[in-house]
């Protein structure tokens, strides 16, 4: 690591001294702001793939690997529960889609939790082809398709919905793949999308940045850099989309300790592939970091937690049918007459 | 996998690094407080700030390592 890094990581260091123990690293999440880092993944400007965050031949790989692993599917709680809150919000749109697409699908986590009657036909894309082959059987036709998500080989206005989850945090231009999927879109088709956002594993974060820092002098970052929950709805708006709905959960899963952690974390597929990642923890820091980490965040229990911060995300793409603001001066009625709707309706008991 | 390599010998070292770090969870308490003292308090962290506490840590971790490999015929 340059020395000019370091020395910003320490100006950052000194800068939150002062903030509550826990929440310290939030804003350093982005002390690394040199161009082409990608650390702040709000909007990318004007350039189409300049982002170069994470080197998608690696993140194959990761998924390769971890599709073929012995007991893989004890590794899938996370992808489930998301998948089963995406399913929630595709019923909660009273509508049957006829023909819809699910990217960076896996394992098809969503369309376990669909039936026949709200989705006819799904096509399921992801870069990984042992994943794919490992998918759960689901009584919706299936397609499959090896496909990155940044380069989608469908035809314009094809299907009309898209699902997304857990996937859109690896994408390097994920401006260019909100409107890809805009495009592929129906009018009147609707994106549902799910992403790990924000303060994901702040925890972990914190305790490698602190182990490293107390240990080696300096750190790098070993978890990837993600959206916030502001941007997202700027990204959404650029990208074409109307009628935007966001909304955060927070799930939290309880770990024994450090290591745990980050066996799931690959065991899932999720390993950093970032380029700027290094490629080796010392095992002084390892013992580090896991000290802290259960001094910082530890429950009662002995246990400690990890928090996985989701963005929901839903967006429509535009159809005369949609309902639009009204045109200015176009009212018909008052505000002022809110007050004199309750005082009718209680002379009216009376 | 053809017999014990480094790769093997450090997945298993590191397979069983939860249970040695749980016979030495006070010197890891006192090195975590030591570490997040520096977060809230005027000190900024800096290369071995808590170095002492980390030995005492790094030496019984060492030690319960070396007493599992006893027991289990790794050495």
């Amino acid at each position: 690591m340059n020395s000019r890094g370091v020395q910003k990581v320490l100006q950052g260091l000194q800068l939150v001294s002062s903030a509550p123990a826990g929440r310290i690293c939030s804003p350093l999440s982005s002390w690394n702001s040199r161009p082409g880092s990608g650390s702040n993944r709000a909007l990318s400007g004007s350039g189409r793939g300049s982002m170069n965050v994470f080197n998608r031949e690696m993140k194959k790989r990761q998924k390769n690997w971890a599709a073929v692993l012995q007991d893989g599917h004890q590794y899938d709680y996370l992808r489930d529960e998301v998948g089963s809150r995406v399913a929630d919000r595709v019923y909660d749109i009273t509508r049957t889609f006829p023909l819809a697409l699910d990217i960076g699908g896996g394992k098809s986590h969503i369309a376990d939790h669909l039936n026949k009657d709200v989705v006819e036909r799904l096509f399921l894309t992801d870069i990984s082809q042992h994943t794919l082959k490992h998918r759960r059987p689901s009584e919706i036709p299936t397609q499959c398709i090896l496909a990155d998500e940044e380069f989608l080989p469908f035809k314009e206005n094809t299907f009309d919905l898209v699902l997304s989850s857990l996937t859109l945090h690896w994408i390097n231009d994920l401006p260019g793949a909100l409107r890809q999927i805009h495009q592929v879109l129906k009018p009147d088709g609707v994106f549902i999308g799910a992403m790990v956002g924000g303060e994901t594993l702040y925890e972990l974060r914190c305790s490698l940045q602190l182990a490293e820092t107390e240990r080696e002098g300096g750190f790098s970052p070993h978890v990837s850099p993600y959206t916030a929950v502001t941007d997202l709805g700027n990204l959404l708006g650029q990208a074409g989309f109307n009628m935007l709905t966001v909304d955060i959960d927070d799930v939290q899963v309880h770990y024994p300790g450090i290591m745990e952690v980050m066996t799931d974390l690959q065991g899932m597929g999720e390993s950093n592939c970032a380029w700027n990642r290094r490629s080796m923890l010392h095992r002084d820091t390892m013992l580090a970091a896991a000290a802290i980490y259960k001094e910082m965040y530890g429950n009662e229990d002995g246990s400690v937690p990890a928090t996985f911060e989701i963005l929901y995300m839903i967006g429509w793409k535009p159809h005369e049918s949609q309902a639009k603001p009204a045109k200015r001066g176009s009212a018909t009625v008052s505000f002022g007459d809110l007050g004199k709707i309750s005082r009718q309706s209680s002379t009216k008991e009376s | 996998m053809s017999g014990s390599n480094v790769w093997s010998r450090s997945r298993e070292r590191l397979r069983v690094f939860p249970e040695l770090l749980a016979q030495c969870a006070d010197e890891a308490a006192v090195y975590g407080k030591c570490v997040a003292a520096t977060t809230t308090g005027n000190q900024e962290l800096k290369k071995d700030l808590c170095a002492k506490e980390f030995e005492a840590l790094k030496t019984c971790f060492t030690n319960a390592e070396k007493k599992e490999a006893k027991v289990n015929n790794r050495i």
